[in-house]
């Protein structure tokens, strides 16, 4: 029975391994851009030059990318959950 | 003594330099550990790799904390009319940021690397996990307030003759 569900979890994982990566690869790249884009568009535009808070503005955006990457695999998990359950079940009925 | 000596400029940079790197030496540290515990997980399961990796974004939170410091000072460098306390407050600055960095990445490397290895086993160790590694990277946002207040101090350095 292993053998034959192995190739459908390979399959799988390659799927998800995909979405993995490019997940992962955003999630980098807006960790670079976010905090120095805010910095420097909050103290020209937002603070008239105050750096304290331009720099407070850095910091959330920071943890704002962090907060959306925990909801994204939190939700992710559940999803593939539910697409385990999906699939045990079609083949309970089979 | 004079208040502007020449070799002010060379505290600053060393504020602007040091932030950045203890900062990414403690984020390096926190990659690094947890990655070891991600790849011990992702033997067993998977499909708890995009959670696991939580530490290791943590770890870049921690990098960009020691950025944002360094930017913050290199903004308010001058060639000219730079005092010496406007040095020692921006060195002491990217040292507060620096070196507090480097122990929240240490923190977060060890709690990243145990948690996602107990991750494996018991699923409610989750959220566990990140609470310990919130609590970790607020030592990291500590120095950062701190070298915020001290930056701002430097603008009032007094005139050079």
């Amino acid at each position: 029975m292993s053998e034959q569900a192995a190739p459908g979890k390979l399959a799988a994982q390659a799927d998800d391994a995909g979405g993995v990566l490019t997940k992962l690869i955003i999630t980098a790249l807006a960790l670079g851009i976010a905090p120095l884009s805010s910095y420097f568009l909050s103290r020209d535009y937002l603070w008239a030059g105050n750096t304290i808070y331009a720099a407070l503005t850095a910091i959330f955006a920071a943890n704002l990318v962090l907060v959306l990457y925990i909801v994204g695999a939190v939700r992710e998990e559940s999803r593939l959950r539910a697409r385990e359950k999906q699939q045990s079940e079609s083949k309970k009925d089979r | 003594m004079s208040v502007c000596p020449p070799y002010a400029p060379f505290f600053g940079f060393a504020g602007v330099a040091s932030a950045m790197i203890f900062s990414t030496v403690g984020a390096a540290y926190g990659t690094s550990k947890s990655g070891i515990g991600i790849a011990g997980l992702g033997t067993f399961k998977p499909e708890l790799i995009m959670k696991s990796l939580i530490p290791v974004v943590m770890s870049g939170i921690i990098a960009v904390y020691g950025l944002v410091v360094s930017v913050l000072i290199a903004g308010g460098l001058k060639p000219t009319d730079y005092s010496l306390y406007a040095g020692f407050i921006h060195l002491g600055a990217g040292l507060a940021c620096g070196f507090t960095g480097l122990a929240a990445g240490y923190a977060i490397g060890y709690v990243g690397d145990s948690c996602v290895r107990a991750y494996v086993f018991e699923s409610k160790v989750f959220v566990t996990m990140v609470l310990i590694l919130i609590f970790g990277e607020v030592l990291g946002l500590y120095g950062l307030i701190v070298a915020l207040i001290m930056n701002s101090r430097a603008s009032e350095a007094a005139r050079c003759p």
